[in-house]
């Protein structure tokens, strides 16, 4: 390791946490939305892969723990993972202890990182022996992954009819595609119909606004109504293991530990299921709420990091909702990475190691510390300047950008038309990790359903 | 067009104007494209960077334009003290 590519991964990691703590301070910005953009335009702009995967490890700790923020302070969600944090952020906002909920996020959040990350390179490095004897049953492991987490959702059966008439969907737009040679036929196109899922739910609120009744519904009269108390950090003690209780710090490192050895499950469920389970073993409300919050913070990162680290190291096909959705570039991004050629194949041991210690090190550190102390300062910031419209135009944006440049202004159409299908099965209850999983697992479904 | 000019509407957990909205989401697609189109056609990791420029200066200037549709309330004194009074500070 020579120093000039030391600094470099350094200056990527830096970069990766100035934007993700921008990003992460806004409310409502979809992790995997604003992480595959920005990785992708990395990964197809030539840089190093080390240096890419230092930047996206930094970019996933930094924006965990900020996207917590505007949830403790003012209650609404900065991302998908912190959603399940609002019950207790606003139950402990009310109560006044806006202060305490930051710095039980932040040092909950460190707790996360710094057992997940050794846990999971070891589980990575067991399941590693196995990885080349998976590898030829992806396609397979993609339809039992849908199928998996069809059982555990909300929906059972809505969710397991859906998932065939998906794979049609998605299969019949590329054959389209190839049809009418808008594209040639060696191009699956993947990244525009995975930003279809993700802005989905996003597509129908909008289109239900066209309708007289849906605006209606949600027509209010009046702003958002937000307290944010001034001064609530203090100089006070920066050490985690004062800020959290031992019983807290016990509840956090025990659902981050056990939580690597779940990564191929969605990061938000596990979030629900430990972060509910530690809470509710407590009777008084605070301690409730504070060791909820707590134990989610380090789960964020936990869920996340495992999720990326285990399926890039040991197996090379993202087989995790992380690698799946925000990490999607690391291992799919025609025509630089595919399933067969990406940072798995393309970095040692050692250098996997490398990037993800230096990006986790300079981002926790200085998201921690950041975090303690201007908490408040960015948020009145960003919730005085950042208007909501404006965050809603970047994401069409987004995803205008990347159909076109997948299929032309075709496919501009093609992907609203799987925001309206995937958008709609979202709001009944078919999660986006049934449908990612069902996106990879579509050329196969077919391939069988046709020869059956 | 007219009335729905004031029309606030609550979208993704957060509320905004009709108006600015379809004028946030005209105004960062055409900076996107519109930038998106200046790269060179061959380079498609220029062609990348140049739409997410566009997108960000879409972004920025949309800010700039548009107020929040937020109120921020200062906690009064006794919040501090776990009640829930808040008065008004900002209004936009």
């Amino acid at each position: 390791m020579d120093i000039l590519l030391l600094s470099q991964m350094a200056i990527a990691s830096l970069s990766a946490f100035l934007l993700y703590t921008f990003i992460g301070f806004i409310p409502g910005t979809d992790e995997t939305s604003v992480l595959v953009p920005v990785s992708l335009a990395l990964v197809l702009s030539g840089t190093p892969p080390i240096i890419i995967l230092t930047f996206f490890i930094s970019a996933i700790v930094t924006l965990n723990l900020t996207n917590a923020m505007p949830t403790a302070l003012v209650g609404l969600p900065g991302g998908v993972l912190s959603s399940p944090m609002i019950e207790h952020a606003l139950f402990l906002k009310n109560k006044g202890l806006s202060a305490v909920t930051i710095k039980k996020m932040a040092a909950g959040s460190l707790i996360g990182t710094l057992i997940s990350i050794p846990v999971s390179l070891v589980v990575a490095n067991l399941l590693a022996p196995y990885g080349t004897i998976i590898q030829p049953y992806a396609p397979l492991l993609f339809v039992i992954g849908a199928i998996f987490l069809s059982l555990i959702g909300k929906n059972k059966l809505l969710a397991l009819l859906s998932i065939i008439p998906l794979a049609l969907l998605f299969q019949s737009l590329r054959y389209l595609y190839w049809g009418m040679e808008v594209v040639p036929k060696d191009t699956t196109i993947t990244t525009s119909f995975f930003l279809g899922i993700t802005i989905g739910p996003l597509i129908i609120s909008m289109f239900s606004l066209l309708t007289k009744e849906g605006q209606e519904a949600m027509l209010t009269d009046q702003p958002k109504l937000i307290t944010l108390s001034k001064k609530t950090s203090g100089r006070q003690t920066l050490n985690p293991f004062k800020i959290l209780t031992k019983s807290e710090l016990k509840s956090a490192s025990f659902a981050a530990l056990v939580s690597n050895f779940f990564f191929v499950l969605s990061p938000v469920g596990l979030i629900i299921l430990f972060g509910g389970a530690v809470g509710n073993r407590k009777k008084d409300l605070v301690e409730k709420a504070t060791t909820s919050i707590t134990t989610m913070s380090a789960l964020a990162q936990s869920t996340y990091l495992s999720g990326i680290i285990i399926p890039l190291i040991a197996l090379g096909i993202p087989l995790s909702p992380t690698s799946i959705g925000p990490g999607n570039a690391l291992f799919n991004a025609p025509p630089v990475f595919t399933v067969d050629n990406n940072l798995h194949h393309l970095l040692s041991r050692s250098e996997f190691i490398w990037a993800i210690l230096v990006g986790a090190l300079i981002a926790s550190t200085l998201s921690y510390l950041v975090i303690n102390r201007y908490a408040e300062v960015i948020s009145r910031f960003v919730l005085t300047k950042i208007p909501h419209e404006a965050v809603l135009g970047l994401f069409i944006s987004f995803i205008l950008l990347l159909a076109y440049m997948d299929a032309g202004l075709i496919n501009i159409f093609g992907v609203l038309l799987i925001g309206i299908v995937c958008g709609s099965l979202n709001k009944m209850g078919v999660n986006y990790g049934i449908q990612f999983m069902t996106l990879y697992a579509a050329p196969w479904i077919i391939e069988k359903l046709a020869h059956l | 067009m007219e009335e729905s000019k004031k029309k606030l509407v609550e979208i993704w957990g957060d509320v905004v104007a009709i108006r600015s909205l379809v004028f946030a989401i005209l105004f960062s697609s055409f900076s996107t494209m519109g930038a998106f189109f200046l790269a060179p056609v061959d380079d498609r990791s220029k062609q990348l960077f140049f739409g997410l420029a566009g997108a960000l200066i879409g972004f920025v200037l949309s800010s700039i334009f548009i107020k929040p549709k937020r109120v921020i309330m200062k906690p009064s004194l006794q919040d501090e003290k776990n009640e829930e009074k808040p008065k008004q500070e900002v209004t936009n």
